[in-house]
């Protein structure tokens, strides 16, 4: 727009507003605490001023402390004061609607309409004398959406409209409109003005320039009395627009107030700008404005037009922010976690993997002492996707040793602890992906009726799918039985299993070794990423004649019948003193990490406590043993290594191929034949000669620098 | 009092209170560049042995971009889930005063804080950025604006650890740099140089204006030399 003389139409640069986060944490927190579902128009402060930037205009804003406090929060943010020289408030109204259909449906005209008349009003009625900021008056409509976390706004500035619009006659750079004397005199008289609490944010005000360079600083009400002087007076107000050739908003109600109240038809005004806290007068704009006074501005119940909408990057949408990753507290809980396992890897761990950890997924058989505790374990180092798989309920003992349930799991004949230990997680750390298979474990020497044989085959084919389709799998049962079948199936598909095991006060922790067969052309083997190229490397062949480590039942000499007569491992939990679960879960986890940061994974050699071997140390977890037996009255851990038997019933090549062959019908022969693992894989023959081997502790711990049980 | 040998690199509240006044003061008479800090205090917390006035050193509204102006006659994308409402054709929102710009400057905001943590007993520099119209930045373009927050090349940046914490006053989630590392590294800055060894009050004084030379450094903020070198 042209500067001086041709008497164009004077152009206003529109405010722009600017939310800070706490606004909108507050707005929530009132929604959720106090207002609900009422509403009504809430009255809030919005807060500017001048600008102090030669290139970037200044913005309304809105703080969390222009709401309403609410006296539930406690955080200390104190309430503003009045006499802020950088927060100038003025007073707006937000309708919040409860739904985003009723805030596209609000009336927008009436609402601009209903603030313009207040505006009007307050001129007519001389409270723009008393507290001119109601001038800047202005509305917000918005929609918080509290599920996703997101708020959907619009401001608007009503102004009201000329008609015949005001015509500049000239605008030029304060500095140049002024003498050098009596810039100067401006300057101190506004920087007084400014520093003042009592008039700092007040943000229109009249400059008056005596004939002797003086410069004063006026309120408005004193107009009358700057009348007389043959002085130059220049309304003036804090001008937040940046703009050499353009005011600010603000002065559009300014000279609305001017003509209506005092009938002048030129108006001198002064842009007040600043800059690094003072008056700057070359950034400051003086201005001569024509305004010609229509009829209905003399009558008062004639309210003008307004306009004031506030664009979007140009169109007439409104503006939407979406606050989850600050507000939601599921993200804040996964942020917190994640930063959490990235913190220990800067400040210890270098080289862990969280990758793996984030994306493995575990599957759990038994939801009880041990199935509860690795649960959390695995959940601590950043594992999140878990299958739990119990066919039990809770029982009224339960939540004092199984960490994951409380009484009401109890109630009522007791919730499926397989769904109950699923909810629990999710409740300690919503983004697990959890989930519970109520089912039971068939089991061999626990025979069946021929009407339960179709469902039990059933359960075979959906523990085989389980196991499929997850990448780590713990034998957490309690019964030496029910590990054979998963043993076998874990076997068969080379997949990363973990056993543990409890006595009355010993345990057992170990990770079963390779299947016999290497890589099949009909499996996929879902392996993590960074194990699956070794996998692709290694021999083809590891018949039992090459060392693999063995699984649980390598140490056997009896098939797995029914022990519940001579029972020292897999004790049922009540027996067991309660520190080996709480220990032996903890140390299944940590082996498992292990496991998946050795670059060879599930084919990774036995390493031992106090070993000599150097190249196993440098790995930053430490030893990756094979089986950790631990005792109680000894508090006394020992890494031990046991490798395959040829005559396992759960892993050897014989069984495996076996299943292999005959799929379902094996198992359903071993379920119903106790002896027939035993006659397959020649055991019957080698228990008429092996002694029985028994762990006396005393003995080992002497000789605890070369353990090697073997068979 | 405590040899500077057997010092390990932390401060007590009351030190930190001291140090963080006369830091804001040096600041605001020899950093001219940047607005000054400003104290904040906080409510008494009852529960914590602390009599002193509680309380942290404030910065905001620092602008940590370049102005770029992004042309708004570009088709753009709107905001998701935005439709263009059907008032729009009806209403004038804009009338022959208004003025119609054509291009819109998008700058980047932080506002910093000095918190004094009680479980490492060091001060922590939280902040937290956001764009002109209120919309908070995220981490990693947080990152962009301050690259040295995520270089881990220079001694003083492989301190710099971000993490997201809930902020001990305001009660909302802030940026902070991981102060774990913090009583290492000032361990480091007073009896790593060859100055000799300085005594334990002149650490305690300076200790703020060295911490933040290195933490100030990683978002941006440097001191001028004549702070580090003024004594007064």
């Amino acid at each position: 727009m042209a500067k001086e003389g041709s008497g164009s139409i004077l152009q206003f640069a529109p405010f722009q507003s600017s939310v800070d986060e706490g606004f909108w944490h507050r707005l929530s927190s009132l929604k959720l605490n106090k207002f609900g579902i009422d509403d009504s128009p809430i009255p809030i402060s919005g807060f500017f001023a001048p600008c102090s930037h030669p290139q970037v205009s200044n913005y309304l804003t809105l703080l969390a402390e222009s709401l309403p406090s609410d006296s539930n929060e406690e955080s200390s943010i104190p309430a503003f004061n009045r006499g802020n020289r950088n927060r100038c408030s003025v007073p707006g109204i937000l309708y919040n609607t409860n739904t985003m259909e009723s805030f596209h449906g609000l009336d927008k005209q009436g609402l601009l309409k209903a603030e313009a008349k207040k505006i009007w009003e307050d001129i007519h009625s001389g409270k723009v004398l008393e507290d001119s900021a109601v001038l800047s008056r202005f509305l917000l409509i918005s929609f918080a959406d509290l599920k996703k976390w997101s708020f959907h706004y619009w401001f608007a500035f009503p102004a009201l409209i000329l008609d015949p619009p005001a015509t500049l006659v000239d605008l030029r750079p304060a500095s140049q409109w002024f003498t050098l004397e009596e810039a100067e005199s401006v300057s101190t008289a506004c920087n007084e003005w400014r520093n003042s609490s009592v008039t700092a944010d007040v943000p229109f005000f009249l400059v008056s320039v005596g004939s002797d360079s003086r410069a004063a600083v006026r309120h408005l009400k004193d107009w009358e009395t700057c009348q007389d002087d043959g002085q130059k007076l220049l309304f003036a107000f804090y001008d937040p627009c940046h703009l050499p050739n353009n005011p600010g908003w603000p002065l559009r109600n300014f000279l609305a107030f001017i003509c209506a109240r005092w009938n002048l038809k030129t108006v001198h005004f002064l842009c007040y700008r600043e800059n690094r806290g003072f008056a700057d007068l070359s950034l400051s704009l003086v201005g001569e404005a024509l305004i010609t006074i229509s009829q209905g501005w003399r009558e008062h119940q004639c309210v003008p037009n307004a306009v004031g909408w506030e664009l979007n990057k140009g169109r007439k949408v409104p503006r939407c922010i979406n606050l989850a990753k600050s507000m939601d507290p599921t993200r804040l809980a996964i942020s917190a976690a994640d930063l959490n396992l990235k913190l220990m890897r800067w400040r210890a761990l270098p080289s862990l993997n969280l990758d793996i950890l984030f994306s493995i997924k575990c599957l759990l058989l038994g939801a009880g002492t041990l199935g509860c505790q690795v649960a959390r374990m695995l959940m601590a180092w950043g594992v999140r996707k878990i299958t739990l798989v119990d066919n039990g309920r809770v029982a009224m003992s339960n939540p004092l040793r199984q960490s994951l349930y409380t009484l009401d799991d109890c109630l009522n004949g007791g919730d499926f602890k397989a769904t109950a230990a699923v909810r629990s997680l999710q409740r300690i750390f919503p983004a697990v992906v959890a989930e519970g298979v109520v089912m039971a474990i068939p089991m061999p020497g626990h025979p069946v009726s021929s009407q339960e044989e179709n469902s039990v085959l059933e359960d075979c084919r959906r523990l085989n799918d389980l196991i499929g389709s997850h990448d780590v799998i713990f034998l957490l049962t309690d019964t030496r039985e029910s590990r054979w079948l998963p043993t076998l199936l874990c076997a068969n598909t080379n997949k990363i299993t973990i056993t543990a095991a409890l006595g009355f006060d010993s345990f057992l922790v170990m990770r079963h070794g390779p299947g016999p067969f290497n890589s099949t052309p009909d499996l996929k083997v879902e392996m993590p990423n960074s194990l699956s190229d070794v996998l692709d490397n290694l021999a083809l062949t590891n018949t039992d004649g090459k060392q693999r480590l063995g699984c649980y039942f390598c140490n056997d000499v009896v098939a797995p019948t029914d022990s519940t007569s001579n029972r020292t491992l897999d004790q049922q939990c009540t027996v067991t003193r309660p520190g080996l679960a709480p220990i032996a879960s903890a140390l299944a986890v940590e082996l498992l990490v292990g496991i998946l940061h050795h670059p060879y994974g599930i084919f990774a050699e036995a390493e031992i406590a106090n070993s000599n071997n150097g190249g196993s140390s440098e790995l930053p977890l430490g030893i990756l043993p094979h089986q950790i037996r631990g005792s109680l009255p000894h508090f006394q851990q020992m890494t031990l290594v046991g490798h395959s038997s040829n005559s396992c019933t759960a892993c050897c090549s014989t069984v495996v191929s076996e299943y292999r062959k005959r799929g379902m019908q094996f198992i359903l022969q071993a379920i119903n034949h106790p002896t027939f693992l035993e006659d397959l894989t020649g055991l019957t023959e080698l228990m008429r000669s092996a002694n029985t081997f028994q762990l006396d502790w005393d003995d080992e711990i002497e000789d605890a620098d070369d353990e090697c049980i073997e068979l | 009092m405590m040899d500077v040998f057997n010092w390990d690199g932390t401060v007590s509240a009351k030190d930190f209170r001291i140090g963080a006044l006369s830091f804001a003061q040096k600041w605001e008479s020899l950093n001219s560049a940047f607005p000054p800090w400003s104290w904040v205090p906080c409510p008494k917390h009852p529960w914590l042995a602390s009599p002193e006035e509680e309380g942290y050193l404030s910065l905001e509204n620092i602008c940590i971009s370049r102005p770029y102006e992004v042309d708004i006659d570009q088709n753009s994308q709107t905001d998701p889930g935005e439709e263009e409402t059907s008032c729009s054709e009806k209403e004038d929102d804009i009338d022959d005063a208004t003025l119609v710009q054509s291009n819109h400057h998008e700058l980047h905001y932080c506002d910093f804080h000095i918190v004094y943590s009680y479980t490492f007993r060091v001060p922590v520099l939280y902040l937290r950025a956001y764009c002109s119209d209120g919309r908070p930045l995220l981490l990693d373009e947080i990152e962009k604006e301050l690259p040295a927050c995520s270089s881990k090349e220079s001694p003083e940046t492989k301190w710099a650890f971000i993490t997201q914490e809930e902020h001990p006053y305001l009660k909302r989630p802030w940026y902070k740099l991981h102060p774990c590392g913090t009583s290492e590294f000032m361990k480091l800055l007073f009896l790593g140089g060859d100055t000799g060894q300085p005594k334990l009050e002149v650490v305690l004084e300076l200790y703020l204006l060295s911490w933040f030379s290195a933490v100030g450094q990683v978002v941006g903020l440097r001191i001028p030399c004549k702070m580090l070198n003024d004594r007064r």
